[in-house]
């Protein structure tokens, strides 16, 4: 039954290749978007009763413990809307009847690249999860250029070139981390499951296990995004098409960082305290948010603003990730969480504000709130949320943060996070708050929204971080608890 | 005694094959184009030809001139005194006796440019400045690889490299010891103006590099300068067959004399397994263009800085 | 059978360097191909090996896929793909050949620098292998730098994961079924890399990656 979770992306790939019809088509594709969906709660529900889901098939590689279940739940929750959204966007943006091709390819396209992400958050095999990260990079590429104009072209062009480079770096670390373990564990039990790892990670080699951190960190940082490596993600998630940029940022993000937590609690159980991983970790951490805020404040294009707001975030997450405490952990899984439904929150909006203005600059887009009063909004909400204010989700994990560094000692670290913070919210705002008042522009569009799909989705999303933001429901405060816990095996 | 022994007979075979080395490369490129070639002793009809006939000398020549043949001729039989033949022959040997031999060819090579220079006319100044730019490219790869097989034999005298490789197998298959090989190939090509640096048989000045600065010479002159240039070949030759290939490990008994001879037949059939690969070299390459030189002096240096490298990383 | 290894790994090291003195992008083609034929050649040999002392065909296999897909099927579609796009000869580096040559023997310094201080836990024979390996890697990396054509990109990348294929076959090596899939990962990145170069030359006209630079800040 856990195994569906595999197959049913498959399936609805192929099944949109068969039919013809546009609204056979939608309907797979949010009957498909529906199944995961529920399979992952189910996963979900077993795996907090249970601890632990996993089948002997293939030595245990489907493997789900609560942190699985948190990215997996949220990769498909965010799913589902973006799915549900892309519905309208597809019947606007490619609504000739020649176009029938182009959006079966988007809808096979997609499935490909969620069945890609599922893997990712689905086994405990570490090679097959390079091998799922690596895919989700092929499977999105032709997504990131679906417009085939130039800029999406560079765009998808950077984006494979430095995602495929990253990721091979990773695969060295890998294969730094399996040397290191053939050393200390023979015959049978020599694998790359994260279970058999992580049990005996005191008897891995120290050196050569800090070798393969650095190399993990660089090249999984690439895929999330951390700076220096992060120069693909502003193209990439700027010239997708809007639900895409959704996935790609609020979902595909998680799930590279997740692939470092793994490594995270296998370094640090064999080093025994965090003070290597956590000094990488927050000093790339810190570099993004700074590098982030600053660039913030240039851009003239909002999509590629709200990429680098993303950079900014994975770079958060990265820092409390470094700070090691229980507190910092729970903190940066709620963020993850956070972020992922503000973001998509964002480009979805984004994406509402493109179809009606037909631009991408921000100079060009006007009096917001008069012509479209419920996109707009929500994105100034969704703009204040991820800037940090309350009571939105963000602020209350970043004040999270704020406190465990202050708690465990980082002092300086805690400071240059909150004045980075600062900036950031300070860039933000200063740089799209003019987007919303202001004259209509000249072209008078008539006021309205565009398709009732961006609408639903998109205060489905701002209802959730505004929810958990006030009031942290206990199942999910519970699934985030056990899944710290897991990191630091404690 | 052992020391003059040793002086006449390494002279004897140096100057004695030398030219038979010439002989045979033409002649496989001869067949390679279904055409018989020149005879094989050509090169020794050439110098006794050479040798009977007057020198014509340009007015404007100065005594470097009319030395430097002569000092060519000297530097390169010393220099050639200094790789054995065999390692059956006691040499006089000492620390960084290699060093001193390329030295030695370099200073040859000095007055041989000079002397390309001294008469004034364009082709032999061009033909100095292009062996000098070549030389100095090819110097850090030779002493590289030369330094490296000190190294790893323990010490820089040819002798006791030498005998290194009297240890057999273990030592041939080295890796670095391959790739030194490769590299002293190319520096062989080079130094000694072969094909893919220089033609030998072209008759364009424009593209010659070693020919341009014998256009002068003439008579006698030009009889010493071709007997040192193929000395040189055969120089490079001898470091390549006794360094990498030191098959008298094969040879066991105990009689001097027999060893001797059968040492020396050895190298002689080294030799011409040597002259047949770079024949062969010569065969399937093209000349590079002058400005591309830099490149195949840049993998050399490569291949000899791989062979340093891997000797560090394997060990002794 | 040791010092084989060590002569193929070596090899392995030269045509890298090989590779990055090359002028064309056919040449770029026929070095990578040569270097997957030395690659597949060390694999056979383990393959056997390992077949008559423990009775396992996976790295043969490995090396039959590897010779198809490494050595046949790759340099196809690259040399398919170059030829309907390229059709300018142009110096396509931005370093000279002798500069980049010696900033490749530079990489490898540093690399056996960065290897010498695991010296405790790496054995002789394994520090050579390692140190090739991760040599040809960062030279990989180095040639997807300096090359202005996308297809020296595409070359560089696969150089890349060529040497750490070398690592991972010459030292205790991957899980079988992993090792396949990268490979299998691999060539799906190589044919959407070179649908995408054909997009490239359609939209911009020609596959020089200095054309590239709308997208700044």
């Amino acid at each position: 039954m856990g195994l569906l979770i595999l197959l049913i992306p498959l399936v609805t790939a192929l099944l949109c290749w068969v039919f013809n019809d546009r609204k056979i088509l939608h309907g797979i594709n949010v009957l498909g978007s529906l199944f995961l969906l529920g399979n992952a709660l189910w996963i979900t529900a077993r795996v907090q009763s249970e601890g632990v889901l996993t089948y002997p098939l293939f030595d245990h590689f489907f493997y789900l413990d609560c942190l699985n279940a948190l990215i997996l739940d949220t990769t498909l929750l965010v799913g589902f809307v973006t799915c549900f959204y892309s519905i309208g966007y597809l019947d606007h943006e490619y609504g000739t009847p020649q176009d029938l091709r182009k959006i079966k390819l988007f809808y096979s396209l997609t499935y490909t690249f969620i069945f890609t992400m599922v893997l990712t958050a689905t086994t405990q095999n570490l090679g097959l999860m390079w091998i799922a990260i690596e895919a989700t990079t092929l499977a999105s590429v032709f997504l990131v250029g679906f417009s085939g104009t130039k800029h999406s072209i560079e765009a998808a062009w950077k984006y494979i070139i430095i995602c495929s480079v990253g990721i091979a770096l990773a695969l060295l670390g890998i294969m730094f981390l399996y040397f290191s373990s053939s050393q200390a564990l023979t015959g049978s039990r020599l694998s790359l499951n994260w279970l058999t790892l992580y049990e005996n990670a005191g008897k891995l080699q120290g050196n050569v296990l800090k070798m393969a951190f650095i190399f993990i960190l660089v090249g999984f940082g690439t895929k999330a995004g951390l700076v220096p490596m992060h120069t693909w993600l502003p193209d990439a998630h700027s010239e997708a098409p809007s639900p895409i940029s959704a996935l790609l940022s609020g979902v595909l993000l998680n799930n590279a960082m997740y692939g470092i937590i793994r490594f995270l609690s296998i370094v640090n159980k064999n080093m025994g305290s965090s003070v290597y991983t956590g000094r990488l970790l927050i000093f790339g951490g810190l570099l993004s948010i700074g590098a982030a805020a600053l660039f913030i404040l240039a851009q003239k294009d909002y999509k590629r603003l709200l990429a680098y707001s993303s950079v900014e975030h994975m770079g958060i997450i990265a820092l409390s990730l470094g700070l090691y405490t229980p507190v910092s952990l729970f903190a940066s899984l709620f963020h993850m969480v956070n972020h992922s439904f503000t973001k998509s929150m964002l480009f979805l909006t984004a994406g509402n504000v493109m179809l009606k203005y037909k631009t991408k600059e921000i100079a060009s887009v006007t009096g917001l709130l008069k012509t479209m009063p419920l996109s707009g909004s929500a994105f100034l909400l969704g703009i204040l949320a991820i800037a940090g204010l309350p009571p939105f989700s963000i602020f209350s994990s970043e004040l999270n943060i704020i406190l465990a560094a202050f708690k465990s000692g980082h002092f300086l670290t805690g400071t240059v996070f909150v004045f980075l913070l600062a900036l950031a919210f300070g860039s933000i705002t200063y740089a799209l708050l003019k987007m919303f008042y202001g004259k209509e522009p000249e072209n008078r569009m008539p006021a309205g929204e565009v398709h009732v799909y961006g609408v639903l989705s998109i205060c489905v999303l701002l209802l959730f971080i505004t929810c958990t933001g006030i009031y942290l429901p206990p199942f999910l405060k519970g699934l985030l608890d056990s899944a710290s816990r897991i990191i630091t095996g404690v | 005694m052992n020391t003059v022994l040793y002086i006449l007979i390494q002279l004897g075979v140096f100057v004695l094959l030398a030219p038979l080395v010439n002989g045979v490369i033409k002649k496989v490129k001869a067949f390679s184009q279904k055409r018989k070639g020149p005879p094989l002793a050509q090169l020794y009809y050439d110098l006794s030809k050479l040798l009977k006939k007057d020198c014509v000398i340009s007015d404007t020549a100065s005594w470097v001139f009319t030395a430097a043949p002569y000092i060519f001729l000297v530097t390169t039989l010393l220099a050639a005194l200094f790789v054995p033949v065999t390692v059956f022959l006691q040499p006089f040997s000492f620390q960084g006796d290699i060093i001193l031999a390329i030295y030695i060819l370099a200073l040859g090579r000095f007055f041989m440019t000079l002397a390309g220079l001294d008469t004034g006319s364009t082709f032999g100044g061009m033909g100095s400045s292009r062996e000098m730019m070549i030389a100095s490219l090819m110097e850090p790869a030779l002493l590289v690889a030369v330094l490296t097989l000190g190294l790893h034999s323990g010490s820089t005298s040819v002798f006791a490299i030498m005998h290194k490789g009297m240890e057999g197998v273990p030592y041939l298959f080295h890796p670095a010891n391959i790739l030194l090989f490769a590299a002293i190939l190319i520096i062989l090509l080079a130094e000694t103006a072969r094909i893919p640096v220089d033609d030998p048989a072209t008759h364009l000045e424009l593209t010659m590099v070693h020919e341009a600065m014998l256009l002068e010479y003439s008579g006698r002159h030009l009889a010493l300068i071709e007997l040192a240039a193929s000395v040189k070949q055969l120089f490079f030759i001898t470091v390549l067959a006794n360094l990498f290939l030191p098959l008298e490990v094969f040879i066991h008994t105990d009689i001097h004399t027999i060893a001797l001879i059968l040492g020396l037949g050895l190298y002689f059939l080294k030799v011409m397994a040597l002259t047949l690969l770079v024949a062969l070299v010569e065969l399937y390459t093209v000349k590079l263009r002058f400005f591309s030189v830099p490149n195949l002096a840049a993998a050399s240096f490569a291949l000899a800085f791989l062979g340093f490298i891997q000797y560090f990383v394997v060990g002794r | 059978m040791e010092t084989c290894l060590d002569f193929l790994s070596l090899l392995i090291l030269v045509s890298s360097f090989v590779l990055v003195s090359s002028k064309r992008i056919s040449s770029y083609i026929t070095a990578f191909k040569m270097q997957s034929l030395v690659l597949a050649v060390a694999a056979g040999l383990l393959g056997i090996h390992n077949l008559f002392v423990e009775g396992l065909p996976d790295v043969l296999i490995l090396c039959v896929f590897i010779v198809i897909l490494k050595v046949v099927y790759i340099p196809r579609l690259l040399r398919t793909t170059y030829q309907k796009v390229e059709y300018r000869v142009e110096k396509d580096f931005f370093l000279n050949i002798p500069i980049s040559i010696l900033i490749c023997a530079g990489l490898v310094l540093l690399t056996y620098f960065c290897l010498y201080n695991l010296e405790g836990i790496l054995s002789g024979h394994l520090r050579f292998y390692f140190m090739n390996s991760l040599s040809v890697v960062l030279i990989g990396l180095f040639f997807m730098i300096t090359r202005k054509k996308a297809i020296g990109q595409i070359v560089g990348f696969l150089v890349l994961e060529n040497g750490m294929f070398t690592m991972a076959l010459l030292s205790y090596g991957m899980p079988f079924i992993i090792d396949l899939g990268i490979l299998v990962d691999l060539l799906t990145a190589v044919m959407i890399m070179g649908m995408l170069v054909f997009r490239i030359n359609e939209t911009f006209e020609s596959i020089d990656i200095n054309r590239l630079r709308k997208l700044r800040g």
